[in-house]
């Protein structure tokens, strides 16, 4: 279990809190989803997990031991982190790039073994894009990009996966395409993700948990059909909605 | 075909060497001069002490060495540089490393002759490539084009304190510090070779056992570091040995720009980005490189024409041709 406790944030030479004392938990096997609006605090919030950001106060656990202080290298081993897709300067193979997910089970002067290959291949395999494995990362689509970074995520072989907005860049099928994958894998192996999105409709059909997050506080947390309503859309992102239930999956409506 | 290439790349320094070494003012037979290589390391012919002898073993072999050590070292921190700083068109040169080594040797010949050549050189290519990060820098992000115009900046500093050291140092010791700062071989010998060496395997040698990371890194600050890398301390140790093993290439033979920039690029053209390949085969292609250009220099005219300015006659049209083609790359972004 991943657990938030009284997460505080603010940028050094600024006097207001970004993070507010956010706390929340996420279990295994679940999907994980911090919902907000642009602005919300929800990538400080990733930062701040994912360790790139010190949070100025509070606690991160993993199955109850604090990971705030780890280093880089132990912390890749119980995190890995999904960036949005972007495009690195250099064209590296597919397969050059899932293998950088192992980077921390390696030591500085080595290259990655047999194992490792082994390891990716397999990644590339459960994302189910072997075939692009030699195909150059630039030269691939988006939502392909995407997959790729999940399956260098992977191949970290870690028990935790953070997603930051996973569906950012991508179309409507390529959207709907990778959180399907993700909620599989997610079920499969039972790792604990978390990822931020922006979309609630999204969130609300592939969620476990949403936590709700605005102006750095939380706003509400739970299953997405018990806790998205018609009032909290409103007060979070200031639109009017129909909720309304398709297959016990709450569809967000934007009245217009 | 990508093996092909790379075992054409692998060999083409020694092929390189050994037209280098049979031609020139003083003409030799390609047979006499392999004759002449296997009697000095195993004695098998005996081509006894004739003048061809002197000129390949005294002359031109320890010449032909220095550049390729000095190309490979060169090229290899380029390529490191390159990574390291996600920029494709940086290199020891435009990041001022080359003025700042330049600056610690033009000091210790004007005025701390006590101290090693080396040392200095480091210190302040090290000084050198700290100050253009820093000014580049800002708010935890690098800009590429921003670390191109802090490194013009530095260097341009740097070449300025160079200046004041000329204008101050003794007439007699000047003459030195200008014939060496064109950037030529011509005054090599066992001894240059030897030094070269040692920088060679103290700079060079770590950055080949670490070469993988250099894939990680050059996905950026942030992502490196959630992949397990620790960036600072590695990121550090790249900028390091790369500098020492340019420092110790200018304290031999001056300031020898855009080797650093070519080389890497027509590797990567060539075989990929993969560091794995990339490093190794940058390294013998820029001593391969390196080596054709001081021939060239040497046998144009009757004059020993400096190397630098080969390398930047070739280079400086090459790196426009990088920055129109690159318009298309994502790399400019």
């Amino acid at each position: 279990m991943l657990s938030i406790k009284n997460l505080h944030f603010k940028q050094k030479d600024s006097k207001e809190e970004i993070l507010k004392g956010i706390s929340f938990d996420a279990q295994r096997g679940n999907i994980t989803t911090i919902l907000g609006p642009n602005g919300s605090g929800k990538t400080t919030l990733f930062k701040c997990i994912a360790g790139l950001w010190e949070p100025l106060k509070g606690e991160i656990l993993f199955d109850g031991n604090s990971i705030v202080k780890l280093s880089f290298r132990k912390r890749a081993k119980i995190f890995a982190v999904v960036p949005q897709e972007h495009e690195p300067p250099f064209a590296y193979s597919v397969i050059d790039v899932v293998l950088m997910g192992r980077a921390g089970h390696i030591g500085i002067f080595s290259m990655p073994g047999k194992k490792d290959y082994e390891i990716a291949k397999e990644a590339l395999k459960i994302v189910e894009i072997e075939h692009l494995s030699e195909r150059a990362y630039t030269q691939i689509s988006g939502g392909e990009r995407q997959l790729t970074l999940i399956a260098r995520a992977l191949a970290q072989e870690t028990p935790v996966m953070l997603l930051d907005e996973p569906t950012s860049h991508l179309d409507f099928r390529n959207q709907i395409n990778i959180l399907k994958k993700i909620k599989e894998i997610a079920t499969k192996k039972g790792l604990i993700v978390l990822m931020t999105l922006h979309d609630p409709n999204l969130a609300s059909l592939f969620s476990d948990k949403v936590v709700v997050i605005n102006s750095g506080t939380k706003i509400a947390e739970g299953r997405p059909e018990e806790i998205i309503s018609e009032e909290l859309i409103r007060r979070v992102y200031n639109v009017e909605v129909i909720i309304s239930k398709i297959n016990e999956k709450s569809i967000i409506y934007p009245v217009i | 075909m990508k093996n092909i290439k790379a075992i054409i790349i692998l060999l083409s320094p020694f092929l390189v060497a050994w037209f280098a070494l049979f031609f020139g003012a003083y003409g030799v037979s390609p047979f006499m001069v392999i004759k002449i290589l296997l009697n000095e390391s195993f004695h098998i012919f005996d081509v006894g002490e004739s003048a061809e002898k002197a000129i390949i073993i005294d002359i031109r072999l320890p010449r032909v060495l220095l550049a390729g050590i000095v190309g490979a070292a060169l090229s290899c921190s380029g390529v490191t540089l390159q990574g390291i700083f996600r920029n494709p068109l940086v290199d020891p040169f435009i990041l001022g490393i080359s003025a700042g080594a330049a600056f610690g040797c033009a000091i210790t010949i004007g005025f701390l002759s006590f101290l090693p050549l080396q040392f200095t050189a480091f210190i302040f290519g090290v000084t050198a490539v700290i100050i253009a990060y820093g000014v580049a820098r800002i708010q935890g992000e690098i800009s590429r084009l921003q670390l191109i115009l802090a490194g013009i900046i530095v260097s341009a500093f740097f070449t300025a304190m160079v200046s004041i050291v000329k204008f101050l140092v003794d007439p007699h010791k000047l003459q030195n510090i200008i014939y060496w700062l064109m950037g030529s071989f011509s005054l090599a010998d066992w001894r240059a070779v030897k030094v070269a060496s040692i920088g060679f395997f103290a700079g060079v040698i770590p950055i080949f056992l670490m070469r993988w990371r250099l894939n990680v890194m050059s996905m950026g600050e942030d992502e490196a570091k959630v992949l397990g890398v620790n960036v600072k301390r590695e990121r550090l140790l790249f900028i390091g040995f790369s500098t020492f093993a340019v420092a110790v290439a200018t304290s031999l033979c001056g300031i020898i720009g855009w080797v650093g920039l070519i080389v890497p690029h027509l590797v990567r053209m060539l075989i990929g980005p993969d560091h794995r390949s990339l490093v190794p085969l940058s390294i013998s292609a820029g001593a391969a490189f390196m080596i054709a250009a001081d021939t060239v220099s040497r046998t144009l005219t009757s004059f020993d024409i400096p190397v630098g300015i080969i390398t930047a006659l070739t280079g400086a049209p090459f790196f426009i041709y990088l920055m129109k083609r690159g318009g298309k790359e994502a790399w400019v972004k």
